[in-house]
């Protein structure tokens, strides 16, 4: 039967309104991003298209696939010609070497494979500051970096390098005729073959100057150390023998030797008696602020008055204290008091470059009876030794026109030293020997490429008692030649490198095998400095710096410059720096300035959430003298002191290649050579999208991160008040989650059971490890438009979360209801503690994510691993959403291909891809990925031990993730066998599951967090 | 140990060459009576067990080419230079320094157990080359007789062509009786349509005719699909005509020789070209004889080795390695060609598992061009993981850390004495492929 019933949608298609008609017009109310979803955008060509090329294209690429899939590939099986000794195909070769980037530096082994560098891994147990921060991570990237200059370069074109050394040879000729300067400028030098280069130089040439410049200056701090000590060099830190750290903006879990500092650090604070306790006094919120029992908040200018104040309560003396509030002097007391009652087992530590600062520092440390049993002036760091004044010598000469020749090794003074790139252009000839093309080299007369520390030969003494040898993992990738071989030439001498160096391992008696073995050899060698004539002359001095401290003018604002895992500057165009978020702020791929929330609401500063969940922000201008900085995005930071402002240097590059350029703003150009200074802050039109990963900042009153004081933990080890197991009543009366158990158990007694415990006392949430996940398993580099989407890739994430003011006991107190409460609850304290937790595939033995997937592509083991094929995964993303631990990761592009991520994502060229793990799969579009507990490492593992006819040893192989933890926060092992660590871990009465209620019964667990408060 | 008895090894050594030498005897009294101490023949045995890894007669090999080496050196001298050169050389003989020296002091071995007749038994082999075997010659291995395979297509296109012409006859016939009824006749061509439009209005024999081709059809389109990228038989062409069959069957190389990484890595290696060197600096292949008893490269070597040479930097005629040679590897077709979302780890089979290479890799010692023997699909992976007993005795299995249960004896507690699979113990978990 016929009808005449009419349908409409609504009542404006029945009115037939205009918005309906073009609605009517097009089926989808909003275009349909067809080519983003096809990948290949340059094959579509800028046409539309529509659904019904859309269908063409599919059908055909279908049968096109099908067709190519029934030939026969061709592929070739290449074998080498003489295949070196030392590899085999298939199998890794691991080398020690040491690795330094000007800034850090960190005994190393590298792993290869078929002749590829892949994998940085902590070197031998013994050698100085072995481990791997997050920039030793990541630097086997910078190898592979397509941006690095390949060719020597002279006035913008290329040329070789006989050219180049005849140029500089006939430049510092000419220098000495007409009697003007042969300048060379360099990073800290701490290598002895590098010195007996400049020696023969100075040898040589009478007009030569040395200038050893360090992007971030430590400079008057070692002028105070060498006026005290006779040597230039910084002390080094004995936390074994601390009880009690106070440091004073000092981040020392992040600062160049801080992998053996975390070590020590994590070591000294396992919960229980003589637990070292730490406090932080600092402005900006750093790494080591977030794990400080106790943290203060104060301005940068007002630290030489705190070192004043507590040197007077410390040592009874009473040099000028200048102006402190009665609350800062109030908590000040306090802690001079914990530290007298800690004498010679505390340390006092101070961060910027404030000679004043550091002079009282010391003091304050003399007076306590430190020097020589935790602060050790007589173990030497010559890891640090750029001295400005040299420099700004050097800077004036040249812009004088008096400096015929200036050769640059490994520096980029026109980035990070103001006035710098005037001074050159008054030059006659200079070479810059480098990296790449920066901002520096794009400025110099000529420009050459030196080796990355990968490629080359090199030796270090980075203590006095310590020789460290690095050696090259690869064939030079480019036509680079060491700055040794270079300089040495000008010299007559033409030995390579590697003769260099092993003259000077036979220099000290070492054998060469052995040592180059090992990565490095120690030293018997001492240096002469007198402890206590050190902290006699400290003590002397401190009422002179104390005034000078006094002076230091308070300003309305405050900006301490701070590093990000970015670092200085020299690996900037690093994509894995930059995609790891900030552990503090949660934000990847910027710099910004960190502000308090209420200087925020006072100069009208903002952070919005926007409706997809991503934040952006206020635009800022800073202006320093007349020096100024636009359009600087603005965070609010919980814990930021109130009048000061954050900001990290190491961004605003616009010659450092195709990842950086552009990339946030230069903080160097506010020329703060001490670190701080006072600072304007003008609000700018215009808004700033950050990339932020997390936007919870606080737990909401649940327990994610356990945690418990060290008083509590002691009273009650058994933890029966503290980490309480979740219940449930049933029928058959209260149980634990685990016993009300819907599922069957896998078996997981008849092989390996394959667990990780996460020690949340030890985790400083630096980030190491998320690098060495990323290189171990080939994640996806996605870049800032897809991480503000939240689609970023890493496998494994720091939480991080600030306490709140609002509790559960304070609600009741103050009779406040369950919205406002919880409303106050999302609203982190002003001066939060932080807490930090890795979070990957908790690999649950009833896991949700296999129950809901329909092609049962992810899957248990009876090893306790949830196994992932990524074959079978057709991309519902169920699993994702069932997840309730938030950590299944959904390839939504072709990474690899796609050319929206061709500036970020090495994969994309030929260099970049060499990096790739050839052990693990790289993921295509469409399917999910996760964590595997490094599966490729359980197996390789398994099978040398089968290879060997042997069990498994615990210990014998471990997760990537592991193995970068400095601290040794992870655990794995398999908890089948009796007496293995994570056995004893999972035994702890500190162990929980996280989200224990859901009944997940996770292979990874966590170890509560023991705070040591007064 | 009573002295006088000589050690065992040169007893052995004593009693086969007492052995050689008796059957030597009679062979020699046979054929040349007047020449019953010194016979080429037992020189040609002897020079190969004893000279011929260091020299060859026509060409320069470690040592000297001995053909013609009487006219060089005096019989005299030629004995006592075998018997112990070192000695000649010490009793400073000029003549046998300056052949030291020139050779780059590479030191022969002395041969003290040769007798005189021995000695000159080579020595006359060395003289007269024995001219191409005519007949029944020991070098020539005889090639397996071909197996004939049992081709019947064409009977069948005969036996075919039979039935058509059979039934066009038969269609003749009726027609010409039809004819001879005085019925009018029909064509072939009509009866062939009268006889399809009977079948087409028959209902019976539509649906079955369709059923047999529909299920045929979508047979082979099945089998057509299930073999995309299932490369069995795959036989490329190589760059360098190698066999395997002279290689691990006629020669017994080991497999692991020349695949080396097969025990400890993931891959088994293609060998590197050095590899190859290891034997074919002596064996360039100029003594392969043909079917006919003739040297098939008429004395040079053999074009496919001499592509190794190419490769790495040969010399072949001075016996060096060429100095700043760019060599070029070899580039060899992969046959067995894993997609990458599987890992495949030959040493957990090779050395954990014990399988043999054939398993996989089929008769290679019987292939002189190699192919790709097995399916290579999961479910083949899958069938042998089902079916394979794990190798229990190994320490990963059978010893534990102290205090903890060896994986034997938990194993044994969950399936008490059925026998352990490598489906068992997790071999076919996904992760354990594919990650």
């Amino acid at each position: 039967m016929a009808t005449d019933k009419v349908y409409w949608k609504g009542f404006d298609e029945l009115a037939n309104t205009e918005v309906s008609q073009r609605l009517a017009q097009n089926e989808f109310a909003g275009e349909i991003p067809v080519e983003q979803f096809l990948g290949d955008e340059k094959l579509m060509g800028s046409a539309q298209t529509s659904r019904r090329d859309f269908l063409k294209y599919l059908g055909f690429s279908t049968a096109a696939a099908t067709l190519a899939a029934c030939e026969a590939p061709i592929v070739e099986s290449i074998p080498y010609v003489v295949k070196p000794d030392s590899l085999t195909p298939g199998m890794p070769t691991y080398y020690a070497t040491a690795y330094a980037d000007g800034q850090d530096f960190a005994s190393v082994l590298v792993k290869t494979r078929e002749g590829r560098p892949i994998k940085i891994e902590p070197g031998d147990a013994g050698r100085f500051n072995r481990g791997t921060n997050g920039r030793a991570q990541a630097s086997v990237l910078s190898l592979y970096d397509s941006a690095r200059l390949r060719q020597p370069v002279k006035a913008g074109a290329e040329t070789n390098w006989e050219t180049i050394q005849a140029d500089l040879q006939q430049a510092v000729a000419s220098s000495v005729a007409e009697g003007k300067q042969f300048v060379l400028i360099t990073g800290s030098v701490f290598s002895p073959s590098f010195k007996s280069v400049i020696s023969a130089l100075r040898q040589n040439y009478n007009n030569f100057v040395h200038v050893e410049v360090d992007a971030v200056s430590s400079s008057e701090v070692l002028d105070v150390w060498e006026a005290l000590t006779g040597v230039r060099a910084l002390p080094s830190y004995a936390l074994s023998n601390a009880d009690l750290v106070v440091s004073f903006g000092e981040d020392f879990l992040s600062g160049s030797t801080a992998q053996q500092l975390s070590k020590a650090f994590a070591d000294r604070r396992k919960p229980g008696k003589g637990m070292l306790r730490h406090i932080q006094v600092e402005s900006n919120m750093s790494l080591s602020g977030a794990n400080a029992d106790k943290r203060i908040k104060i301005k940068p200018s007002q630290v030489g008055s705190a070192l004043a104040y507590v040197y007077n309560q410390v040592s009874g003396n009473n040099v000028t204290v200048g102006n402190l509030s009665e609350d800062v002097k109030g908590l000040l007391k306090g802690i001079s008091a914990e530290l007298s009652s800690a004498k010679g087992r505390s340390i006092v530590m101070v961060g910027g470059n404030s000679g004043a600062n550091a002079h009282l520092c010391a003091a304050i440390n003399s007076a306590l009876g430190n020097i020589g049993s935790t602060l050790r002036p007589d173990l030497p760091v010559f890891i640090c030794s750029g001295n400005d004044n040299v420099m700004a010598n050097a800077m004036a000469d040249m812009a004088e026109g008096s400096v015929g020749a200036l050769v640059l090794v490994g520096v980029n003074p026109a980035y990070n030293r103001v006035g710098f790139a005037e001074a050159l252009g008054k030059v006659a000839y200079s070479l810059s020997l480098c990296d790449r093309l920066d901002e520096t080299a794009s400025l110099t007369s000529a420009a050459a490429p030196i080796p990355h520390y990968l490629e080359a030969w090199a030796d270090f003494t980075p203590t006095i008692s310590e020789l460290a040898l690095a050696q090259p993992t690869i064939r030079p990738l480019f036509n680079s030649k060491s700055a040794l071989e270079v300089l040495g030439a000008l010299t007559g001498n033409t030995q390579s490198s590697k003769d260099w160096i092993k003259g000077t391992v036979a220099g000290f008696g070492l054998s060469w095998s052995q040592t180059l073995h090992d990565g490095g050899a120690s030293l018997s060698n001492n240096v002469s400095i007198s402890l206590s004539e050190t902290s006699a002359k400290a003590l002397a001095g401190a009422g002179e710096a104390a005034s000078v401290a006094a002076e230091v003018v308070e300003g309305d604002f405050e900006l301490a410059l701070y590093q990000k895992t970015v670092g200085a500057g020299s690996q900037s165009n690093n994509p894995w720096l930059h995609e790891l978020p900030d552990p503090i702020t949660r934000a990847a791929w910027d710099n910004y300035i960190t502000i308090s929330a209420k200087d925020a609401l006072a100069i009208g500063i903002v952070n919005e959430t926007q409706s997809n969940g991503a934040l952006n922000g206020s635009l800022v201008t800073l202006k320093a003298g007349n020096l100024i900085l636009q359009n600087v995005p603005a965070l609010i930071q919980p814990g930021q002191a109130q009048g000061t402002i954050g900001l990290a240097v190491g961004y605003g590059r616009s010659a450092s290649g195709r990842v950086s350029d552009g990339l946030g703003v230069n903080a160097y150009a506010l020329n703060l050579h001490q670190g701080f200074g006072a600072i304007r802050i003008e609000v700018e039109a215009g808004e700033h999208e950050f990339a932020s990963t997390q936007l919870g900042n606080t737990m909401m009153g649940r327990k994610i991160v356990n945690e418990v004081t060290l008083a509590d933990f002691m009273t009650d080890p058994s933890g029966a008040s503290w980490n309480e197991k979740p219940t449930y009543h049933t029928l058959d009366g209260i149980k634990t989650a685990d016993e009300s158990n819907l599922w069957t158990n896998h078996d997981h007694e008849s092989m390996h059971m394959w667990n990780m415990s996460i020690d949340l006392n030890s985790c400083t949430g630096c980030g190491a490890c998320v690098i060495a996940c990323h290189m171990e398993n080939n994640v996806p580099v996605v870049g800032k438009a897809e991480i503000r989407n939240f689609r970023d890739m890493h496998w494994l994430r720091i939480d991080r979360y600030y306490s709140t003011d609002m509790t559960e006991a304070r609600a009741e107190e103050e009779n406040i209801g369950a919205i406002g409460k919880y409303a106050a609850m999302e609203v982190p304290g002003e001066s939060p503690e932080v807490v930090f937790q890795p979070v990957m595939c908790q690999h649950c033995n009833h896991a949700p994510c296999e129950t809901v997937c329909p092609v049962g592509a992810t899957v248990h083991s009876r090893e306790g691993l949830n196994h992932m094929a990524y074959n079978r995964c057709i991309g519902t993303r169920y699993c994702a959403n069932n997840c309730p631990y938030k950590v299944r990761r959904f390839n939504w592009f072709n990474y690899q291909k796609n050319e929206r991520f061709t500036d970020v994502n090495p994969a994309q060229d030929d260099y970049g891809r060499m990096v790739l793990n050839p052990d693990v799969t790289v993921r295509s579009r469409g399917v999910m990925e996760k964590c595997t507990m490094c599966i490729q490492r359980i197996q390789y593992g398994k099978l040398e031990a089968k290879k060997a006819g042997q069990p498994v040893a615990d210990g014998a192989f471990t997760t990537a993730c592991a193995q970068a933890c400095d601290t040794g926060a992870i655990t794995f092992g398999d908890v089948n066998t009796s007496g293995s660590a994570v056995q004893v871990a999972k035994n702890d009465a500190r162990s929980y599951h996280l989200l224990e209620e859901v009944g997940t019964q996770p292979s990874v667990f966590y170890q509560t967090k023991v705070r040591n408060r007064a | 140990m009573n002295r006088s008895k000589p050690p065992f090894r040169m007893r052995f050594f004593a009693t086969k060459l007492f052995r050689v030498l008796t059957i030597a005897l009679m062979v020699s009294a046979l054929t040349n009576p007047l020449q019953a101490d010194v016979d080429a023949e037992l020189g040609k045995k002897l020079f190969k067990a004893n000279c011929a890894s260091c020299h060859k007669l026509d060409k320069k090999l470690v040592g000297p080419a001995l053909a013609g080496v009487t006219d060089r050196h005096s019989e005299a001298w030629l004995l006592s230079w075998v018997r112990n050169n070192a000695a000649l050389r010490a009793s400073g003989d000029a003549e046998a320094n300056a052949i030291f020296e020139e050779y780059g002091g590479s030191v022969m071995a002395a041969f003290e157990n040769l007798s005189d007749d021995d000695i000159k038994s080579i020595l006359a082999y060395t003289q007269t080359p024995p001219a191409a075997p005519a007949s029944g010659n020991l070098d020539v291995v005889p090639a397996p007789a071909a197996e004939v395979k049992t081709d019947n297509t064409t009977l069948l296109v005969i036996l075919g062509t039979f039935l058509v012409l059979f039934i066009f006859l038969l269609l003749r016939i009726r027609n010409t009786l039809k004819e001879v009824n005085g019925d009018v006749g029909t064509t072939v061509v009509q009866d062939a349509n009268a006889l399809t439009r009977w079948l087409m209005g028959n209902k019976r024999f539509m649906t079955g005719f369709t059923v047999v081709v529909t299920v045929a059809f979508l047979y082979q389109l099945f089998w057509y699909l299930m073999g995309i990228g299932v490369e069995q038989n795959y036989q490329p062409v190589q760059p360098i005509a190698f066999s395997h069959k002279i290689h691990a069957g006629d020669n017994q190389v080991d497999c692991n020789y020349c695949h080396s990484s097969a025990r400890s890595s993931k891959t088994s290696g293609i060998p590197s070209t050095n590899v190859c060197m290891n034997c074919h600096m002596y064996i360039d292949g100029s003594e392969i004889v043909n079917e006919a008893g003739q040297l098939k490269y008429a004395g040079e070597g053999s074009p496919e080795i001499a592509k190794i040479y190419a490769a790495i930097g040969w010399d072949a005629d001075n016996r060096t390695y060429i100095e700043d040679y760019e060599q070029m590897p070899v580039k060899w077709i992969r046959l067995h060609n894993l997609p990458d979302l599987a890992y495949f780890n030959h040493a957990q089979h090779v050395t954990a598992g014990q399988v043999q290479c054939q398993t996989c890799h089929g008769p290679v010692e019987e292939m002189d061009v190699m192919y790709q023997y097995s399916e290579l699909t999961m479910g083949w992976c899958i069938n042998c993981h089902r079916e394979t007993e794990v190798k229990t005795a190994n320490g990963y299995y059978a010893e534990s850390e102290e205090g903890t249960q060896t994986i034997n004896e938990r194993l044994a507690e969950k399936f008490h004495d059925d026998k352990i699979t490598v489906e068992k113990i997790g071999g076919l978990e996904c992760g354990k492929c594919h990650y």
